[in-house]
């Protein structure tokens, strides 16, 4: 099986605050693979050195290790920043549309590539809202605005907005955290499509969601990684007393 | 439970409120104290209105008098005179301007060699005069008071001589040789420096040279101009005829007026003889209906005159402009020719449509309240004190306020923008440390500083840039005037920098960084960030921050006051983008100038009111669109 | 599958140059407002210090500002040297030198001696139109934040502050005049021809007469603390909504009344906050000139305010000096030379040193505040 993220080492700091320690683990392309741990664990943060998005908080820096994408080390000086956040698509816990139409959304990524040919851009959009399972939905008011979507919608909209550019890797924060059961499951039956095409990285509070769809399964706490294992294992048999603890539902 | 059953019991359950409370005391006084705010607002409304709404009877009664004294009909012909004389004016500046242009060199250097004597001579004319009027008084040249005096003039002379203006086209030689001739200059010497006159004889020659073959031009104008004298001395024999009529009715006006405040008195009055009185006080200030009808048959017996001057007018102006040359080679002269050529038609026109005024007109048409409202806010003049006519037409003002606010705005909004964008995306801790005190220190800068500094500072280097040779291409340079609406626009866009700085810095600041976040991960770059997601995402807010500086900028007094240049007069926009250096005046100005110096009560007074009614609509407007736009980015 | 050869760049990133471009643009433009101010102050700052500072011990010339404001009479003598004297020590050189002749003699209004006069006008206006708005202010803030309920009336008070702080100064101006100058009601035994209605209150032959206060002190302060009401009610109820909830739940759980939890767990932390907020609007009563000139301000006076009254309660009705205004005078009505200088450059820089001041005192305030205030 192909490794898509080699994580050696990893250890990463706000300013002087250390929050991941000695991390290590590969993960699989084509599949998906789900971090769980209680709030505070670093689950999120390592999640965001994927892409490099925590660029944008001062102070925020890698202090050992290293991670590779494809066997590419993405924190190179000369890696192109925009080209790796483009191969590697982005869902955040609150789903967070443009201010702009459903249309004008899906194409974001497109645009900022300087691709404008509106037939090109058509194709393109009508794609990605079919895979995001979006396009019945929406097709006959794409150039509405984003906001008078519902909530689950406007998060399958951000799914559509993410895979627009065909990437290769989707890290997704706590996609259903801010959404209601049956907008959940809908997202839920997405992934297992989107896994045909895509490697995903999911962060989830949710083990409920970890096992019905992650193949395998990644337990971090304070910063360390503690288990990581394919999720049937984890669950049923982990092997590290705080990992029982936390699946059996007796801490976090 | 209700109140009857509570009233009824004797001895109420201990939770129960009873009778008066202090706390309920202590609330009320809290929410009267609130409700404040609105007593304020309504009593600004309720004063503003007592004081303004006056003024349109007041107006109408002023127009009625114009129009019934016949003052009304003699302005007919008289803004055609003006017309004619400003026509005149304009292309006699475009032949000065021509003769000029092509005499640059010669002009710049005459008085660019004046201006050093005139130094020299403004610095030491004071203690020069000290010892020739002692020298004369005392007789004796060799007193020790005259030496002293002697001395002293010497040391100014040396000072005057070390600080004198530059002189570009001078020659080296030729500015050594002329701060020789004033060194060696007699102190009883009234003469000019040789080199001074010599220039200003290069110059007249100069002059004369280049006037050569405008002489066809040069008749033409004068002809042109002495084609209205004959109009002219009938206007002015009309004018004494109205004016006399004017003063009688405006007599009456105020014996009424006696009348009616004695009557009023007598009303109130408790002692039966006090008003018996003021009765035959009233009865005694009771006036003669003035004749009107008589002043108007003879003014009206003009109108033959009147009609067969203008006609004459019109057919001595239709051919002048043929004769004018096509043509000038300087660019200022061209330009005013230009304007001379664009609104001849427009004279001729009115030329044409005057006999038809002049016989349709009748004194006894009404004047209805309307025509004063409208004459109001559509007037062209805003004319106050003079013996001839008042007329309170806030066009002028308005468009004093306006043009300040568009060079404000256009130089505030980049800027304050421009730095509110970089200030929240990009600068870092450092930066912001230092960029936002500076800020908020000019916010709290008085205007009257600013205006201050605008009279001192801003207009002299202003004034001092245009006369730059390299800059001679700016529509409008060398400035005339130094305090104008480009001046008072510079100021008003630094006081309302910060006011639009910190909106529309919050309002990128509540853009939620998820926006900038997710623009990121989708592989925008820093700037597409910001100019595709967060500043659209913020526009309202920024619009609303735009607003709210214009709102600051219209409402602004005392740097106008102080730097605008108060010419009240609607900028002449024949002068393209030169419109920006004339002076002018504004809504909020006129009330600070004038409100001090008229009689409580006038119709002047209570124009005044009007502006501030109007200002106050306005600025409302502007504010309550603003907070709209501010609630609109609060999804 | 992609070529992850792709993600390395060669040489400079993609729009490098644009990006560079736009921000070298931006901050330019933000750098070019910092360096304006800087400019303009770094000229009334040469021009201006000199008239307070001077070379030798103890460095500060106290004279202008502790002395009153004068006509400035230039001449001179018959040596030819050059007198610059204030109408005071004018008219005693002249007693001195009596019969000298005096050449070159030229008058410059108000350029003469300090600007103690204009000082102490704008102190009293100040703290006058300063109290009566905290007063005012903090209570309205109180009922707002403490009291109010979503109700007509507080929208109303919300939208009459909203409109309150939009309205151009003159207009305050106008207001002032026509309410405080011409309208408010007063007691005394002579009612004026203006008065719009006159009461009898049989206490001998005093009335109650609606004719206002004249142009005056009372009716400058009574002016610009309506102007500042609206920015002292809004400071004053971010501080109070600043203190947390939990503070009152507290206290009114143990029995507190709704004033007691004002006045012993809201009011003590917010001050604070209100009196540094308050610095701020200092500086914007302090400033104003368009309120006061018909309501208040005079060019010139001889004494200062509380001289040659015959009761103490006289300063509220007798007009006075104000250092905005003093210097509109300056600016507007006298034309520029190097005699006047001294006094136009003087009084700014003494005016914008206060500005300063207190700007910055508020900005050091807030930032102590900010850091000693978590909860």
């Amino acid at each position: 099986m192909q490794t898509a993220i080699q994580i050696q080492n990893v250890s990463f700091a706000y300013g002087s605050k250390q929050v991941l320690h000695d991390v290590s683990m590969d993960i699989p392309a084509r599949q998906i693979t789900a971090f769980i741990g209680p709030s505070g664990c670093g689950k999120s943060t390592l999640l965001r050195c994927f892409n490099r998005i925590n660029d944008r908080i001062p102070g925020a820096h890698l202090t050992a290790g290293s991670i590779l994408v494809h066997d590419i080390d993405i924190n190179r000086r000369d890696i192109d920043l925009q080209e790796l956040r483009r191969r590697i698509g982005m869902v955040f816990q609150k789903y967070n549309p443009f201010a702009k139409s459903i249309y004008e959304n899906v194409a974001f990524s497109l645009r900022v590539e300087g691709r404008t040919k509106r037939s090109e851009l058509d194709g393109v959009v009508e794609n990605a809202l079919r895979n995001a399972a979006l396009w019945d939905e929406v097709k006959d008011r794409l150039h509405a605005s984003a906001f008078g979507l519902s909530g689950g919608q406007q998060q399958r909209l951000c799914i559509a907005r993410a895979i627009a550019n065909q990437p290769d890797i989707l890290l997704m924060d706590e996609p259903c955290a801010a959404l209601d059961p049956l907008a959940t499951l809908k997202i839920e039956e997405l992934l297992m499509e989107l896994k045909k095409q895509y490697t995903i990285i999911i962060v989830t509070h949710n083990m409920g969601q970890a096992t019905r769809c992650s193949d395998k399964t990644a337990f971090m706490y304070l910063g360390k990684l503690i288990e990581y294992g394919p999720t049937m294992q984890l669950f049923e048999n982990p092997q590290n007393p705080q990992t029982e603890a936390y699946v059996t539902g007796t801490f976090g | 439970m209700s109140p009857e059953e509570s009233s009824a019991h004797p001895n109420p359950h201990r939770f129960q409120k009873r009778g008066f409370s202090y706390e309920q005391a202590i609330k009320y006084f809290f929410a009267s104290n609130a409700g404040l705010t609105i007593v304020i607002l309504a009593m600004i409304i309720i004063f503003l209105l007592k004081e303004g709404l006056g003024f349109f009877p007041g107006y109408q009664r002023e127009l009625e008098v114009y129009r019934v004294a016949g003052l009304e009909f003699v302005d007919i012909s008289r803004k055609n005179l003006t017309a004619h004389e400003q026509l005149s004016s304009v292309l006699n500046r475009a032949y000065y301007a021509e003769i000029n242009g092509q005499s640059f060199r010669q002009m710049r250097r005459s008085q660019e060699a004046s201006a050093l004597f005139n130094s020299y001579t403004d610095q030491t004319g004071a203690t020069r005069d000290l010892v020739l009027n002692n020298s004369r008084a005392a007789g004796d040249p060799n007193s020790e008071m005259l030496a002293a005096l002697n001395a002293n003039f010497e040391t100014q002379k040396a000072k005057a001589l070390s600080s004198l203006p530059p002189t570009p086209h001078l020659t080296a030689q030729e500015r050594t040789s002329l701060i020789e001739s004033i060194r060696a200059r007699a102190i009883e010497s009234t003469e000019d420096p040789p080199l001074v006159t010599t220039l200003a004889g290069e110059f007249a020659a100069a002059q004369q040279k280049f006037a050569e073959p405008l002489q066809g031009m040069r008749a033409t104008i004068d002809a042109f101009a002495a084609a209205g004298a004959d109009l002219s001395s009938l206007v002015s024999d009309m004018t004494a005829t109205v004016t006399a009529t004017k003063e009688k009715i405006q007599g009456a006006d105020i014996l009424e007026k006696d009348r009616k405040t004695l009557l009023a008195a007598a009303a109130s009055a408790r002692d039966p003889v006090e008003r018996e009185k003021l009765i035959s006080e009233a009865k005694a200030s009771l006036a003669d209906k003035p004749d009107i009808e008589g002043p108007i048959q003879t003014l009206l017996e003009h109108r033959p005159d009147c009609v067969r001057l203008h006609t004459a007018l019109k057919e001595t102006s239709g051919g002048i402009l043929n004769q004018l040359p096509i043509t000038l080679t300087q660019p200022e002269a061209a330009r005013l020719l230009k304007v001379a050529r664009n609104t001849w038609p427009l004279f001729i026109a009115d030329l044409e449509k005057t006999p038809a005024a002049i016989n349709a007109w009748k004194h006894d048409a009404p004047v209805p309240l309307t025509s004063a409202i409208s004459s109001f806010l559509t007037g062209k003049d805003w004319v106050t004190g003079g013996e001839w006519q008042d007329f309170y037409g806030i066009l002028p003002l308005a468009a004093g306020s306006l043009m300040i606010s568009i060079v404000a705005l256009s130089l505030a909004i980049p800027t304050s923008i421009g730095a509110a964008i970089y200030i929240n995306q990009y600068a870092s801790n450092w930066e912001q440390s230092i960029v936002k005190p500076v800020i908020e220190f000019i916010q709290a800068i008085p205007s009257v500083v600013l205006g201050f500094i605008g009279i001192l500072v801003l207009g002299t280097v202003l004034r001092d840039i245009s006369l730059l040779d390299s800059l001679h291409w700016v529509p409008g340079f060398p400035l005339t005037e130094r305090l104008n609406i480009f001046t008072a626009g510079c100021l008003l866009a630094l006081m309302s920098i910060p006011t639009i700085f910190s909106l529309a810095e919050d309002a990128l600041n509540n853009v939620p960084s998820a926006y900038a976040e997710a623009s990121e991960a989708l592989g925008a770059s820093r700037v597409q960030t910001t100019f595709r997601v967060v500043v659209p995402a913020a526009f309202s807010g920024i619009l609303a921050a735009v607003l709210l500086g214009f709102g600051r900028v219209i409402g602004e007094t005392m740097v106008v006051l102080l730097v605008a240049g108060n010419r009240i007069k609607i900028p002449d926009f024949s002068a393209g983008l030169g419109t920006f250096f004339q002076p002018c005046h504004t809504l909020t100005g006129i009330i600070a100038q004038e409100l001090g110096e008229v009689p409580m009560g006038s119709v002047h007074y209570r124009a005044l009111f009007v502006v501030g009614i109007l200002l106050f609509a306005v600025v409302l407007t502007i504010n309550a669109t603003a907070h709209r736009f501010v609630n609109k980015m609060k999804h | 599958m992609f070529n992850p050869e792709t993600l390395i760049r060669k040489g400079l990133p993609k729009g490098h140059f644009k990006d560079v471009a736009v921000r070298s643009l931006l901050g330019g433009l933000t750098y070019l407002v910092v360096i304006i101010a800087a400019l303009l102050f770094g000229k009334i700052i040469i021009d201006g210090a000199p008239v307070l500072f001077k070379a030798e011990a103890p460095f500060v010339d106290f004279n202008f500002l502790t002395a009153k404001n004068e006509t400035l009479h230039v001449f001179d003598d018959a040596t030819g040297k050059r007198h610059q004297l204030p109408a005071s020590a004018y008219n005693d050189y002249l007693l001195k030198h009596e019969g000298a002749t005096i050449y070159n003699e030229q008058t410059y209004s108000y350029s003469g001696g300090g600007i103690l006069g204009p000082i102490v006008g704008t102190a009293l206006l100040t703290i006058g139109s300063m109290v009566l708005a905290l007063f005012f202010g903090i209570s309205a803030a109180i009922y707002l934040s403490e009291y109010a309920k979503q109700s007509p009336f507080i929208h109303a008070v919300r939208l009459a502050i909203l409109n309150l702080a939009g309205i151009p100064s003159i207009v305050f101006g106008l207001f002032g005049f026509s309410v405080f100058v011409l309208a408010v009601p007063i007691i005394t035994v002579t009612p004026s021809d203006r008065s719009l209605l006159t009461i009898p209150i049989f206490i001998g032959n005093a009335v109650i007469s609606f004719q206002g206060w004249n142009s005056s002190l009372m009716a400058g302060c009574a002016t610009l603390a309506c102007m500042i009401l609206p920015v002292i009610i809004t400071a004053s109820e971010e501080s109070l909504r600043a203190v947390p909830q939990g503070f009152r739940d507290a206290s009114l759980a143990m029995g507190a009344t709704r004033w007691q939890t004002i006045r012993k767990c809201v009011l003590p932390f917010s001050l604070p906050g209100i009196l540094t907020s308050s610095l701020l609007a200092i500086t914007r009563v302090a400033g104003e000139t368009a309120p006061i000139m018909f309501t208040a301000a005079v060019a010139a006076k001889d004494d200062l305010p509380w001289q040659g009254l015959k009761n103490p309660f006289e300063i509220l009705s007798s007009q006075v000096q104000a250092l905005p205004y003093h210097i509109y005078t300056l600016a507007a009505k006298i034309p520029s030379s190097e005699y006047t200088q001294r006094a136009q450059y003087g009084s700014v820089f003494v005016f914008l040193v206060l500005v300063a001041m207190l700007s910055l005192g508020s900005m050091i305030l807030r930032a102590k505040l900010r850091a000693k205030l978590k909860w």
